[in-house]
């Protein structure tokens, strides 16, 4: 047994910011064993103060260039609430199609950008390309799927432009709905592959379960009762594994949800529930909403043998899989709701007044609350946001407790591999507001 | 699909970082207005999109990405290069999608066999990177010199 392990995965820029993993253990005992995120405070909620309520969608679709069109969804659905606004179907239904949309685009980045490589032994999916070549090729068939989906629906692939409270600013055409169901039908074959390709390594995903629990929406809304967008990424109220039916939150207390907290180790905030920690994400997704998934996406639980039971942090990758083939069948029920009904443009009209709203959506890598409030001239005051991956960082540190004991006994190069490839089946949101280019001149 | 792209990147949020972004929002009001080429170029706000970009630039002729880049310069300094120019310094942990730079994306587009003809990079030193909605002096009083350095490179293409 190696008595001696020291893991430092350290980024040293505060400026961007990141999560380190740092193991240090003495003679076979472990001295420390931390996640820690020294992440530069973002002060975005500072950023809106002053701006006018149909400027904030704008604003924070910026403070993540991966999740920005929850960021504007959930942004826009606070203000509706502040402002006493209500929608259309039909601009509940366009909005649910874009929100699907990026859920593909990040769910298949994630597995097959990120996770695969881990699965194949690979560092990244660069070297992946010439190893499984026929494999990345339809993962990068089914992200540009979901990039042509984000342009028709969200105006551009990301920081979407269509948004406006009360509605929208461009509906999809008949022609343009048509098209994305073509796509998408025909991106159907592919996601199996790729469900299949995931499969054939799967043995790779470290054997390890921890018991926590689950936070996620559960869809309240009448409207998509026994329709498959009743598995919530948009509507509802806040539930969890540990509520059993009991005890679910309105989103407008979502604060006494999250119960933000400060740790010394991480500049970023922690959050807690019902026990010291909570997972947020789509594993919580699938474990509170599982009866209402789509056949292909039971099926491919089926492929991977997954269960409500199941405790293993490493299996979010999977479940991640199980919402793609979701979110497509979804979008192809919308899309055919739209065309019964045809799309037409909706002019908003909206006035002024003071208030505050909460909303809380189900961003790609867990739910995700944000709440402002205006003065009667529509001038927003305050804001608050808390993002999926501050919720998970005590759970993330919670698993290393327990991961640690369990695997070090296979050196340091096994444990901190499990480690990283623990942090990444969080699909953490660190460093998302900046993506700057650093380098030197070679020639 | 227009052959040639020029794609702003980075976070309006985050001061300097923003540059490229403010800078395609001018080319594309040039452009607007009749004093850019429109005909075969396309004008694109890529924000921090990572590796969402990658079909943006996918299969095009030429490509230029314009983009807040440490360089070791004067702050302010612009710069043209072209990736195999540099070698990327940028410390990453594979830990999250959300730290991936645009010569990443170029990494991969390459592999897969879809990298545009022509990559000219215009990097911009930054004075800071912070919370901020504005940019920070030279870089504010130095937008049209590099209008004029990216309008040079525009009228230098081929577009068709």
């Amino acid at each position: 047994m190696t008595k001696d392990i020291n893991i430092n995965v350290h980024h040293i820029t505060r400026v961007e910011g990141h999560g380190n993993i740092v193991v240090n253990i003495k003679d076979g005992t472990i001295e420390k064993c931390e996640w820690q995120v020294p992440e530069a405070p973002r002060f975005f909620e500072a950023m809106v103060r002053g701006r006018r309520y149909d400027d904030i969608q704008t604003i924070v679709s910026r403070i993540c260039g991966i999740c920005s069109i929850s960021h504007s969804l959930v942004a826009t659905k606070a203000v509706e609430d502040a402002l006493g606004l209500e929608v259309t179907e039909q601009t509940d239904l366009v909005r649910h199609l874009m929100h699907y949309s990026e859920q593909l685009q990040s769910h298949t980045l994630h597995v097959g950008y990120l996770a695969a490589p881990d699965l194949f032994g690979e560092k990244s999916v660069v070297p992946l390309v010439p190893k499984a070549t026929e494999i990345v090729l339809k993962i990068v068939k089914a992200h540009r799927v979901a990039n042509q989906m984000s342009a028709v629906l969200a105006g551009r692939i990301t920081h979407p432009i269509t948004l406006t409270p009360g509605g929208m600013t461009k509906v999809p055409t008949e022609q343009e709905l048509r098209d994305l169901k073509a796509t998408l039908e025909d991106c159907v074959p592919d996601l199996v592959d790729i469900c299949k390709a995931v499969l054939s390594v799967a043995g790779n995903l470290p054997a390890f379960d921890r018991d926590t629990e689950y936070v996620s929406l559960k869809q309240t809304n009448p409207l998509y009762k026994r329709t498959l967008t009743e598995y919530s990424f948009y509507h509802g109220d806040i539930t969890s594994t540990d509520c059993n039916g009991d005890g679910d939150m309105p989103v407008n207390k979502w604060e006494s949800v999250a119960n933000e907290y400060v740790v010394p180790q991480s500049t970023a905030k922690w959050c807690k529930w019902h026990r010291d920690s909570y997972f947020a994400g789509a594993i919580a997704r699938y474990k509170n909403q599982r009866e209402f998934l789509s056949p292909l996406a039971k099926e491919v639980e089926k492929m991977f043998g997954m269960t409500v039971d199941n405790v293993n942090p490493y299996m979010n990758n999977v479940c991640q899989l199980i919402e793609a083939a979701h979110v497509v069948e979804a979008s192809l029920e919308i899309i055919d709701k739209l065309l019964t009904k045809g799309t037409k443009f909706e002019k908003v009209n909206v006035t002024p007044k003071a208030g505050r709203g909460y909303a809380a959506i189900e961003a790609p890598r867990g739910i995700l609350f944000h709440a402002y409030e205006f003065d009667k001239n529509g001038e927003c005051t305050w804001g608050n946001c808390c993002i999926p991956t501050n919720q998970n960082h005590a759970n993330i540190q919670k698993d290393f407790e327990k991961l640690v004991p369990q695997f070090m006994g296979e050196g340091e190069d096994a444990l901190r591999q499990k480690m990283e490839m623990l942090v990444r089946a969080y699909d953490p949101c660190i460093s998302c507001s900046t993506h700057m280019l650093n380098v030197e001149f070679v020639k | 699909m227009k052959p040639i792209i020029v794609v702003g990147l980075g976070n309006p949020l985050m001061a300097d970082e923003g540059i490229g972004v403010v800078l395609v929002e001018e080319l594309s009001k040039l452009a607007a207005a009749g004093k850019l080429p429109t005909a075969g170029v396309e004008y694109y706000d890529g924000g921090c999109g990572g590796m969402y970009l990658l079909h943006t630039i996918a299969d095009r002729k030429k490509a230029v990405l314009i983009d807040c880049c440490l360089m070791g310069t004067e702050p302010g300094t612009i710069r043209r290069f072209t990736p195999d120019d540099v070698a990327s310094v940028k410390q990453m942990a594979h830990l999250s999608l959300h730290e991936v730079d645009i010569l990443k994306v170029i990494e991969l587009a390459k592999e897969i066999g879809s990298c545009p003809d022509e990559i000219v990079i215009f990097g911009i030193e930054p004075v800071a990177i912070t919370q901020q909605l504005h940019l920070n002096e030279p870089l504010q009083s130095k937008i049209p010199d590099y209008i004029a350095a990216i309008e040079t490179e525009l009228l230098l293409t081929d577009n068709r």
